[in-house]
């Protein structure tokens, strides 16, 4: 090996203990504005899938469950961005559950409202449009992959700083 | 690594105060440089220049060979460490030694290089992970310092960054500052009001009052040849005594004493012949034994020395004298002891100049 790739190579070595040295004294922001971020996409889909002229088609158990599990969800995904900042692996684990959830309410008001009809002054409408379907339809999508992502960010950087933490506490 | 120069440094206010006169120095690469004087007396005031965050009235500021004396702060590769800290008490430490340099977009681990290394030299690694309010405020001084040489500036200012601490504290600090001068090699301004801080950590000293400079020199210089009667109350600890005298033939005459001069004594006062003289003399300089009687009014016992403070002539306000004695002394109330000045300065009643060799 030339000097020149020897030292290539020790600079790069030695740049990517630094990297994961920083972590020591660094917060995880990456894994933390992730979260909050699923919270803000979280808040759109929430302001955006309910509609008040649409007869009563939305008052149900339902509206019950959807508002408790989204202040539910906020303060959680809050927590979680809280604990992935200072790299506690146990909430990015919680995140991927999560961010799965996110996914699975797709199939639940977004479709359902979508593929639901109702009597409007008379007339038979669409409760949920193609537009606002299509927004309520991004919005969590991107909520649950801002919460997986911050989760696999979260998990692989608690790993590298647990082993460097190993590593160090051998030198030391 | 920066050579600095003050020249012509006049401050006025908007409300044409001036609290700086004049102020003239060349400032050496690598130099320490103390700024004493009492309260409002212009040495923050001149630090504050120096650093941008106070408008030069008149005059010029060069700072290697350029003249900043209009430059922003931002733009004086300058550090400036302030008595209260000034740190942020939302961040770690490593985040508020780091914070300068993420600012100015650096690369995040040079950051972390220079953070660990200024962490190492003050003795704060184990902390960088704490918030200010967790420290000391020995320790969140040094952070403050962290903070300055992370920056790696060519000068380094210090705005009494010790009167926050109490004295058990301010003494370490102060032997760490001089640690970090010494490893550094940086120029650094310093401004106390405590003399001792002057004496201890100084290359040179900037002795000022009202607003102008009374003398520049080394802490000995200071200390032994004072350049005029403020310079020599200013420092030294207990003051310096001081007595109107006449100077007569081989004799200093005062209406409590006379003592009688050496011939190089009488060949600096020559020309003060019949003429009166202010005589100074240190409480060191005081001696057991001798021909000057002294009537003991108190006695303070502080181990290595007694400090006697006395008077010549009972109701005399000019006649009290303070004496440091070597040893430990058990003088009573209304003992006489006689006494001898082994050093004396000699300072004109006019000007109150220090008296020179012509």
């Amino acid at each position: 090996m030339s000097d020149e790739k020897f030292r290539l190579k020790l600079e790069f070595v030695e740049n990517s203990f630094v990297k994961v040295d920083r972590m020591r004294y660094e917060k995880n922001k990456t894994s933390s504005n992730l979260a909050i971020l699923a919270i803000v996409f979280n808040a759109l889909f929430f302001v955006s899938i309910y509609k008040s002229d649409v007869g009563t088609w939305y008052y149900s158990i339902l509206i019950g469950i959807s508002i408790v599990y989204n202040l539910l969800f906020m303060m959680i995904v809050f927590l979680i961005s809280e604990g992935s900042k200072n790299y506690k692996i146990n909430y990015s684990y919680i995140a991927i559950v999560v961010g799965a959830l996110q996914f699975v309410r797709l199939f639940i008001y977004p479709r359902l409202a979508h593929g639901a009809t109702t009597q409007s002054t008379g007339e038979v409408v669409q409760v949920m449009l193609g537009a606002q379907f299509v927004r309520c339809i991004i919005y969590l999508i991107v909520s649950g992959v801002c919460l997986i992502a911050s989760a696999i960010i979260g998990i692989k950087k608690c790993k590298a700083l647990e082993k460097h933490l190993k590593a160090i506490d051998g030198l030391v | 690594m920066a050579k600095l120069t003050l020249s012509h440094i006049d401050k006025i206010y908007d409300n044409k105060v001036q609290a700086v006169y004049d102020f003239n120095m060349e400032v050496e690469d690598g130099e320490f440089i103390v700024l004493v004087g009492p309260s409002g007396c212009g040495k923050s005031t001149t630090l504050r220049m120096i650093a941008g965050l106070e408008d030069i009235t008149n005059g010029k500021l060069i700072l290697d060979g350029q003249d900043i004396t209009a430059a922003p702060p931002k733009d004086r590769d300058m550090a400036m460490v302030f008595q209260n800290y000034a740190l942020y008490g939302h961040m770690t430490v490593y985040e508020n030694m780091a914070f300068s340099l993420t600012l100015r977009k650096e690369d995040p681990n040079l950051i972390h290089k220079k953070v660990l290394a200024a962490a190492d030299i003050l003795d704060l690694s184990s902390q960088l992970n704490k918030k200010p309010s967790q420290l000391s405020g020995g320790q969140r001084q040094r952070v403050a310092m962290g903070r300055s040489i992370v920056r790696n500036p060519k000068l380094f200012l210090f705005d009494e960054p010790l009167s926050n601490l109490d004295a058990k504290l301010r003494s370490s600090t102060r032997r760490e500052i001089l640690l970090l001068h010494k490893r550094l090699g940086a120029t650094m301004l310093y401004v106390t009001h405590d003399q001792t801080e002057a004496l201890t950590l100084a290359d040179r000293i900037v002795c000022m009052s009202m607003g102008r400079v009374q003398q520049i020199g080394t802490p000995l210089e200071l200390y032994d040849t004072p350049a005029n009667l403020f310079v020599a109350s200013f420092i030294g600890l207990p003051p310096m005594n001081f007595f109107t005298v006449l100077v007569s033939g081989d004799e200093l005459i005062s209406p409590f004493f006379t003592i009688y001069m050496s011939p190089e004594q009488k060949q600096l006062l020559s020309e003060y012949q019949g003429k009166h003289v202010t005589l100074g003399v240190r409480p060191e300089n005081v001696e057991e034994g001798g021909v000057v009687p002294l009537v003991v009014g108190t006695n303070e016992n502080l181990g290595m020395n007694t400090l006697v403070h006395g008077h010549f002539a009972e109701g005399n306000p000019e006649s009290r004298i303070t004496c440091k004695f070597k040893g430990w002394c058990d003088y009573k109330k209304g003992d006489v002891v006689k006494v001898t000045f082994n050093k004396m300065h000699f300072f004109d009643k006019e000007t109150g100049n220090r008296i020179v060799k012509a």
